[in-house]
């Protein structure tokens, strides 16, 4: 029996533990060993405002760790737990929560951990990773000694501005762009003139990949820079590098944190059901659940999100399609009725990220349940197909892009002088923000050593016309053309 | 064992990085506090308290889209998770902090060393540079190397033990900079609350400063109405007087703690005094000589004209004798500030306390 009290000692978490683990194998999670740490506020905070812990420092974490603790302070927004993907896990606890909020903690990890393991967008959990971190944080103090503070920290901040720009298949690689190279074909000796032709024109293509002209487009920055960039210094690389490896780890995190969230919550709420508690204590763990998962008026809160698509999962797992349209029945036919609903709930988790989770598992009365509208106001109660169409499509493209546009290097050597030629691939959606683009590519001239450009849409009036924008240096006045290209 | 009480070291990088995240945004710190000084909540809950700073971050630029197009989203908008905005977060400060990050620019001015030894004023200096020694001093050494080098007559020699140099350390009487600070308040009837709210303040601040940054630093209190007399610092804050005024009497008693406790040879004299100006017209003639005869032995005397009165003592006007005579002979060290609001006692305190730039603030 598990009493609602505020003294425990570590001993009797570990026996709490124990039990959480059982359940959760008994509901088919497969967590890896993960190592708990009981510690003051200051540690916990110190882990969530580096994010990882041993990462180097830097004063943007100090900012987020003024916030936090400033939340703390005035009893809002604690932060119940923080877990490291490792080989093991780490998961911190904060020390003077109740033991039914460790409870509950424990039992989350768990089902974050399950996740790591399985959820293919994670891949193998990188045994080295935390040594890596160290190192790097040891070399980048290394040069905040040599090249004074404020210059490594503005260089690691304009790398961040670069780095979501990555796409995750290129992570955890060292950037090195194909060369041309002329290969031959069959019967080439047949078509002498049309072979030669073809040797030219990768011959061209090879002179302009040297000269840091990229053949196809490229969309990931970071690398392009590092590669190719005017004066950068070895310890500029090495930031560069450091900061695209941490991208490999946020990046997956980024991708299913949705999905991460629900399992999460998922565990802790059947896990909790499990054990054996005491009134008091299961009132406790109620509301402490209602507190992570309740819709938020504000905006889209992703725990709320999550359990509600694994709710539906289950819902249809057991043939309840009440409220369903035929569309939805004729999507889910093969299994709605038919499989165990927790095992349905595992396969999910076990192959998903955010973006096929939503556009697979939504549905007009998950948006119900969540109060997923497309006016601040709606009319009805019920969410028609046409709203929840609009609804869906949001949640899918911002879960696609996560914010970051499509922006693309298209020339390494602009008008000849070695200027970075950037575009933005707006599909007809709105351009690039005006003040954050001229932010951006002043501290993109300031990483490329010579001026930078970026092309966009604007609307002028309701019409569509494309924007130049270009920074001579990292300093100086950005400027802005309409219609035509800088000549 | 899978829970851990602590991590084995105690982590506080959280706080680390936060401290230098106050270094970079130091001036707004600065100016918030300086924009605040006049709130006497800040000084009321004493030393304990912290006091929160609202701070403005830096853009964190990166490429996101329009965001004048993304609005009309409707409720289903995780797109106005794009928009970062403005933010602004809060530093929580202890009075420490608030002290260090305050007096930074402030010294006393015009202090010279003076002939008294106190006996507490040696100090350990390493000058000295041996063969033998506890610290090696690598600038000597390599001064040695490339001397033998050269008297060997190549560009570079190997290192030698004889190259070693160290640096040992001599004590040293260090000539003290003895000061003594009269601080004097006007607390009679014309005072309003308000103005002796602006003089204790401005002292309070004068107070913090002065024992903050200098640790031979003497302070004295004098209140006066038609009298003056020496007072407690607790009695100087806190008492509450009335009755008229005779400015003079505080200036003589200044004068004759100077003559019998600080002879100028010895000390650096500052005079701080807080009034409305408003002084029984016949005693301006001994208020003249008084201020006067202490000029010749003060470093600086410092005359804080509360509320705007342009009859006022220091002042034109007809009672501004002093003010004509200042005129005809301009006194160096005579540094006058006006303050009419909590706002302005930052400014105060920064003229009377400027970095040996006093030049500029004189009367003149």
């Amino acid at each position: 029996m598990i009493a609602a009290r505020s003294t425990y000692t570590a001993q009797d978490l570990q026996v709490v533990e124990q039990a959480c683990i059982a359940h959760a194998h008994r509901l088919g999670l497969d967590p890896p060993e993960i190592l708990y740490h009981l510690v003051p506020a200051e540690t916990v905070y110190s882990v969530a405002c580096r994010q990882v812990p041993g990462r180097y420092s830097h004063s943007d974490f100090g900012v987020q760790y003024e916030r936090m603790k400033a939340a703390y302070d005035r009893g809002e927004g604690r932060i119940y737990e923080v877990i490291f993907n490792a080989d093991p896990a780490h998961a911190y606890l904060l020390e003077g929560n109740s033991f039914v909020a460790q409870v509950l903690v424990i039992a989350h990890c768990l089902g974050h951990g399950d996740m790591f393991r399985h959820n293919p967008y994670f891949g193998p959990t990188d045994k080295d990773f935390p040594a890596r971190v160290r190192s790097a944080a040891a070399r980048i103090d290394r040069y905040y000694a040599r090249h004074g503070r404020r210059v490594v920290e503005d260089f690691i901040t304009a790398c961040q501005a670069f780095a979501p720009h990555a796409p995750l298949d290129r992570l955890g690689r060292r950037y090195r762009a194909p060369e041309p190279v002329f290969e031959p074909q069959p019967y080439d000796e047949l078509f002498p003139r049309e072979t030669e032709q073809r040797r030219i024109d990768v011959d061209r293509a090879r002179d302009e990949h040297r000269r840091g002209f990229p053949v196809e487009p490229e969309r990931d920055i970071l690398a392009f820079v590092a590669e190719h960039g005017h004066r950068l210094e070895d310890w500029q690389r090495d930031v560069i590098s450091i900061v695209r490896a941490e991208q490999e780890y946020f990046a997956p995190q980024a991708r299913t944190k949705v999905l991460n969230e629900a399992l999460a919550v998922w565990a802790h709420q059947h896990i909790l059901q499990a054990l054996d508690l005491d009134s008091d204590a299961f009132v406790e763990a109620q509301a402490l659940n209602a507190q992570v998962v309740c819709p938020r008026a504000s905006d889209l809160n992703p725990y709320n999100l999550g359990i509600e698509l694994l709710r539906e999962i289950e819902m249809i797992a057991r043939g309840d399609l009440d409220g369903l349209d035929d569309e939805e029945r004729a999507r889910f036919v093969g299994w709605a009725g038919a499989v165990d609903p927790g095992a349905k709930v595992i396969e999910v988790a076990h192959s998903h990220n955010d973006v096929s989770f939503i556009r697979e598992y939504l549905t007009p009365r998950v948006c119900e349940r969540s109060r997923l509208r497309a006016q601040a106001e709606p009319d009805t109660e019920r969410v028609a197909r046409e709203e929840f169409e609009q609804v869906r499509d949001t949640l899918v493209r911002h879960h696609t892009t996560l914010g970051v546009p499509v922006v693309e290097v298209v020339d390494g050597d602009g008008r000849g002088r070695g200027e970075l030629w950037l575009e933005h691939r707006d599909e007809g959606g709105p351009g690039l923000d005006d003040e954050y683009a001229r932010g951006t590519l002043r501290l993109l001239a300031g990483l490329w050593g010579k001026p930078a450009v970026v092309r966009t849409t604007g609307r002028l009036n309701g019409v569509a016309r494309p924007i130049w924008y270009v920074a001579a240096s990292a300093d100086a006045e950005v400027e802005k053309l309409v219609d035509a290209p800088p000549r | 064992m899978a829970v851990a009480q602590g991590t084995g070291l105690p982590e506080d990088s959280g706080r680390r990085d936060a401290q230098h995240n106050r270094a970079r945004v130091r001036r707004q710190l600065q100016e918030a506090l300086r924009d605040r000084i006049g709130e006497e909540d800040i000084i009321a809950a004493g030393p304990e308290k912290r006091i929160r700073v609202p701070v403005k971050s830096d853009r964190r630029y990166r490429f996101i889209l329009d965001r004048g197009a993304q609005k009309g989203g409707g409720a289903a908008g995780p797109a106005a998770g794009t928009d970062p905005g403005e933010e602004t977060y809060e530093v929580w400060l202890d009075m420490e902090e608030v002290e260090e990050a305050l007096f930074q620019s402030l010294d006393l001015p015009r202090l010279k060393p003076k002939r008294e030894i106190a006996a507490d004023s040696s100090e350990i200096v390493f000058d000295d540079i041996e063969r033998k020694g506890p610290l090696l001093d690598k600038k000597a050494t390599l001064r040695e190397n490339l001397l033998r080098a050269a008297r060997l007559g190549e560009d570079d020699a190997d290192w030698d033990r004889d190259d070693l140099r160290y640096l040992t350390w001599d004590e040293e009487p260090r000539p003290t900079t003895q000061a003594v600070v009269l601080l004097m308040m006007d607390v009679s009837a014309s005072m309003s609350a308000g103005h002796k709210r602006i003089a204790r303040l401005f002292f309070y601040w004068t107070v913090r400063f002065l024992r903050r940054r200098y640790t031979h630093v003497e302070v004295r209190f004098i209140a006066h109405t038609t009298q003056a007399r020496e007072t407690t610092e607790q009695e100087f804050f806190n008492r509450v007087e009335s009755g008229g005024t005779l400015v003079s009497s505080a200036y003589e008693l200044a004068q004759r703690l100077q003559r019998e406790h600080y002879p100028a040879t010895d000390w650096n004299v500052y005079v701080l005094h807080a009034s409305d100006g408003e002084n029984f017209l016949p005693d301006n003639d001994r208020v003249l000589d008084a201020v006067v005869g202490l000029m010749d032995v003060c470093a600086l005397i410092g005359y804080l004209q509360i509320g705007a009165r342009p009859g006022g003592m220091f002042m034109t006007g007809p009672q501004g004798k002093l003010a004509a005579h200042l005129r005809r002979r301009p006194v160096d060290g005579l540094v006058i500030a006006e303050v009419s609001d909590d706002r302005g006692i930052w400014p105060a305190l920064k003229q009377f306390f400027a970095r040996d730039d006093v030049e500029e603030a004189v009367v003149s």
